[in-house]
């Protein structure tokens, strides 16, 4: 056990005195490893299950009659399910879980009432299972990206409440009171889901509003979720770690802060689709808004090559750091992919086709999902205090996901674009168009399946080295419980 | 840096080129929202810019032509009733501000149809002359049109004629010959 | 100093700015709109509820995510003002040089109206009557309204009759997949509002106009390549039971050619799923012409211009049951 830290008497640099000197790290990382490690695994098996869906849905592209007899395996059902592990069950588990430790460490106090947090990180999982499971059976909602039925998004919404309350409050009881630029993130992404969701909740699940306002809602709350909420979690980890491993200082506060105004002002207002049947000003004012938001793209590229000091094959050097810089490209590359979607040129001819999805994917996996790989890979060895199984397998899962990420995006952007070209010029009937995009699906369920092998192996190497510390620790639980009492500590 | 230590942010300034880039890209969005977003109209989608640009579209209206009216007027009526509807003395009483263009669009079909004779008093003045049916021969919607003229020019200001009202009171009043008088109008409701 | 507080006040600044701009003004804008008017000719009220059964399958729509593959609105990307002659009236020389004048371009002015079928100068009166036979047949098409205005005024006066026709044209529209845009008021009355967001399959705005077949619905679900050759839609044949023939086959059977029935003595027939879905699908409709989707119906021989007939959107209450005999 460390020693327990003392509060300090006051000084010059702490008037007050009631501010404690910093923890150390093995106790920060301590007083997290309950809720991390329920909030990792999980979101590895979800990782693991939604590849899987993912799967039979790009299978039955190629194969319609696969699994078509199944109403629960149907592809309308299954590709949200599938979506719903993917954003749900991995994405935002996995962001809590790093930016509860990022704001643990920077704050340099531990992590309060891990216990509660690890009934929310369950709780929150309860909610998943419930919501895809809600989805296959039928209940889907019909809004896309707040699929889960309303009892398993509430469920999952209560958990939520219960990890950020007590991260908020690890921020405020902060013993470092200097902030860097990661805490503004990760503070503001801590309150942003709940006040999405609940409108989202309220105005769509609860008391439902009427007509095409439901579908403007939805897309409000899906661009929050995906472009805000995912951004400021990865752009944290992303300006934590980017320094950290290199042994280098973050370049530009500055330019981080233009980073943060950028997303959280002109992010949130992106999200209606050009070709939306609402009033004008509404996909204009995004696309203004996703045009805008090109500066924070570029002062992020700015960032990192300035901290790199120019060498970006310093992001070799370290496993996480492969994996952290290849979410960097692809962030950069998704956000100008978005902007020049701005131009109503580019949108008529990608509006309604994979290019779409392509885009969403690349966010999603591209960007956000590695950022994630790379930041559990450094931490969970922390929180253990032990090394990876397999050190190698970390590396192989690196090579095989950006494989199949870019398997999977590069396919569906290209065919995406051959699509719509097609879908713009009347007189090509629309089976062709149909036929036409099968081979860019083809390579991309390549690409899935990639996608699936790497998540097994990220399973695999979490569950080993869980199971390797749980049980030596349960071995020397035993053997300190069944050890003979020795003589001198004999009460007579 | 060492094992533990957290990582820290520099302080170099934002690129200028970064700042005059976002106030460019400012411009272009005010730009591109003043042109294409119809300014907060909820009824303007694209591809109409304005709500101006809106009314240009819409379809003419399910009432009557006014010019074909016009032409039918000038053809067959204006001859006597005059051209611009003031009428002539000794041949026909006037239309604008007339209580009979005005009135009861049941009075106003019938006349043509089988003419009227005898005393009228029109705008405070009587007359008593005789008007063939002038009407009896036009198709239901020629006819239409030139009352829903008369009805709306020389600043009268009454609802449109519909050749379906026209073709009802034809039935109605079937294969009748005879001129109208004004009693026997005004007992028509 | 504590920049707690102030990040807090900047995300609450930032998502209350949008919040203002996509969910409060959305509602106020479009959450309370109320049935509206169709314009042009006699007005009827849009949109019309659903009938009970395509509400029902709605639910089936949403349940079964078909919304990941056909989205549910067309997009137009201009309008066309063009003048169309219904009838050719007695002068048809006049009406002929009306047309011809009209199309012409003053040396100051650029051409405002454009002629879409040849006029050559020297044409007989053969040729003549035979180009004003074919009414309604659009003659000239116009830039601007007032040009358009003046164009039918003058047409009319040649005792031909002329009609101003609106053309909402874009792609979407060239496919046959509506007459003119989405708007809002179309999904006025939808529970859940799924306008979708890919095309794997063609969209649905309109499909109640362009294929009101119920019984090529069901046969669709069932088996979508016998419907559409090259399709890569998934068979729904879960919306359907298979079942023993007893006294006389059921007039809700399939008739499904051999290599997919169902074998001596069973026919295959909808579940109520399945004729939910198939009511919902032949009630959508997105072509009533409205304010703010303008269009006018195209124009029809004899009947006068003022006459446009109502459309009927939104509540064809195809409760159809399909009424084929299998095949034995």
């Amino acid at each position: 056990m460390s020693e327990i830290s003392s509060p300090s008497p006051p000084s010059a640099a702490n008037p007050g005195g009631l501010v404690c000197s910093p923890a150390p790290p093995a106790e920060i990382d301590a007083s997290c490893r309950p809720p991390l490690v329920v909030l990792f695994l999980c979101a590895a098996v979800w990782l693991v299950i939604g590849s899987a869906f993912a799967l039979i849905a790009s299978i039955k592209f190629h194969a319609p009659e696969f699994l078509a007899d199944s109403a629960w395996l149907t592809y309308g059902r299954v590709r949200p399910a599938g979506a719903n592990c993917m954003l749900y069950g991995f994405c935002m588990p996995a962001g809590l879980g790093v930016a509860l430790w990022l704001l643990a460490r920077l704050g340099r106090t531990r992590l309060v009432l891990p216990g509660l947090v690890t009934v929310g990180a369950v709780c929150w999982n309860l909610g998943v299972a419930a919501g895809v499971g809600g989805i296959l059976a039928g209940g889907s909602t019909g809004f896309e990206n707040l699929e889960m039925p309303s009892y398993a998004a509430r469920l999952a919404f209560l958990g939520y409440l219960m990890i950020v309350v007590w991260g908020a409050l690890t921020f405020h009881q902060r013993r470092e009171r200097q902030l860097f630029v990661s805490q503004w993130f990760l503070f503001a992404a801590l309150f942003w889901f709940p006040w999405t969701y609940s409108t989202a909740d309220l105005l769509l699940l609860t008391f439902r509003v009427r007509g095409m306002a439901q579908a403007v809602i939805a897309w409000w709350y899906a661009d929050n979720l995906l472009v805000v909420w995912l951004g400021l979690v990865g752009l944290a980890t992303v300006f934590y770690f980017v320094p950290k491993l290199t042994g280098r200082e973050l370049h530009s506060r500055y330019l981080a802060l233009l980073t943060f105004w950028m997303l959280i002002l002109f992010g949130s207002w992106g999200g209606i689709p050009a070709s939306a049947p609402v009033p004008a000003w509404m996909p204009v004012s995004s696309a203004v808004a996703t045009g805008l938001g090109v500066i924070g793209i570029v002062a992020v590229a700015l960032n990192v090559q300035g901290t790199l000091g120019g060498q970006c094959s310093k992001l070799l050097t370290h496993p996480s750091l492969r994996f952290i810089g290849f979410g960097v490209v692809a962030f950069i590359v998704g956000g100008v992919i978005s902007a020049a979607g701005a131009l109503s040129e580019v949108s008529h001819v990608t509006q309604f086709t994979w290019f779409t999805v392509a885009r969403g994917l690349l966010n999603s996996y591209g960007f956000f999902a590695m950022v994630m790989f790379g930041a559990i890979y450094y931490i969970v060895p922390q929180l253990f205090g032990i090394e990876f199984p397999s050190a190698k397998l970390v590396r192989v899962h690196f090579w095989t996901a950006a494989a199949g990420i870019l398997l999977l995006v590069v396919p569906l952007a290209a065919g995406g674009v051959v699509q719509g070209l097609k879908l713009r010029q009347p007189e090509i009937p629309f089976t062709d168009i149909a036929k036409g995009t099968l081979p860019f699906l083809r390579a991309s369920t390549t690409g899935d399946l990639l996608i699936a092998l790497g998540h097994l192996m990220f399973l695999a190497n979490l569950a080993g080295l869980a199971v390797r510390f749980y049980r030596a620790r349960a071995i020397s639980a035993w053997a300190a419980a069944t050890a003979e009492i020795k003589p001198a500590e004999a009460r007579p | 840096m060492t094992a533990g230590a957290e990582p820290q942010a520099g302080r170099v300034a934002v690129p200028v080129w970064l700042i005059v880039l976002f106030f460019l890209l400012l411009y272009w969005g005010m730009v591109y929202f003043d042109q294409a977003s119809g300014w907060f109209d909820a009824q303007v989608y694209t591809p109409y810019r304005s709500g101006a640009e809106l009314a240009l579209y819409q379809p003419p209206t399910g009432g009557v032509d006014l010019s074909r009216g016009k032409a039918v007027y000038e053809n067959i009526c204006g001859l006597c009733h005059g051209n611009d509807g003031m009428g002539k003395p000794g041949q026909a009483p006037p239309f604008a501000g007339s209580e009979w263009a005005l009135g009861n669009p049941n009075h106003m079909i019938r006349i043509p149809l089988a003419g009227l004779a005898g005393p009228v008093e029109v705008k405070g003045q009587q007359w008593n002359l005789s008007m063939p049916a002038m009407g009896a021969a036009l198709p239901d919607d020629d006819l239409a049109a030139v009352l829903t003229y008369i009805r709306q020019s020389w600043g009268n200001k009454a609802s449109a004629i519909t050749p379906e009202q026209v073709k009802a009171v034809r039935t109605a009043v079937g294969s009748r010959t005879q001129p109208w008088t004004a009693d026997q109008l005004n007992a028509i409701k | 100093m504590n920049y707690g507080p102030l990040v807090f006040l900047a995300a609450f600044f930032a998502l209350a700015s949008s919040w203002c701009g996509f969910v409060l003004t959305p509602q106020l804008q479009i959450g309370r709109l109320q049935q509206t008017n169709t314009v042009g000719g006699a007005a009827s009220r849009y949109p019309v509820a659903r009938p009970g059964l395509a509400q029902q399958g709605m639910e089936v729509y949403r349940a079964n995510g078909c919304a990941y593959c056909h989205s549910q609105q067309v997009g137009q990307t201009g309008t066309l003002l063009e003048i169309a002659l219904t009838e050719a009236g007695t002068n048809q020389a006049a009406t002929i040089a009306a047309l011809r004048k009209l199309a012409e371009s003053a040396p100051d002015q650029p051409a405002r109206l454009t002629l879409l079928v040849p006029l050559p100068p020297g044409l007989s009166n053969a040729a003549s009557a035979t180009i004003l036979e074919g009414l309604p047949r659009t003659f000239l098409r116009s830039s601007t309204r007032e040009a358009a205005n003046a164009a039918v005024k003058t047409l009319n006066a040649t005792s031909a009759k002329a009609q101003l026709c609106i053309v909402p044209v874009g792609p979407d529209l060239a496919r046959g997949w509506g007459k003119r845009r989405s708007v809002a008021e179309d999904y006025l009355f939808d529970l859940t509002v799924m306008p979708g967001s890919q095309r794997v399959g063609p969209d649905l705005a309109d499909l109640g106009s362009r294929q009101p077949d119920a019984n090529w619905h069901l046969r669709h679900l069932y088996a979508p390549r016998l419907e559409v050759k090259g399709s890569t839609m998934p068979p729904y044949r879960f919306l359907f039971e298979k079942r023993e023939i007893k006294f006389r086959p059921s007039p809700e059977a399939l008739a499904l050619p051999d290599e997919l029935a169902p074998g001596a003595g069973y026919e295959i027939v909808p579940k109520p799923a399945a004729n939910a879905l198939v009511a919902y699908l032949t009630a959508l409709h997105a072509d009533a012409p409205l304010f703010d989707a303008p269009r006018t119906l195209p124009p029809s021989a004899g009947t006068p211009a003022s006459t446009n007939a109502p459309v009927v959107s939104g509540a064809s209450a195809t409760n159809a049951v399909p009424t084929n005999a299998p095949a034995k």
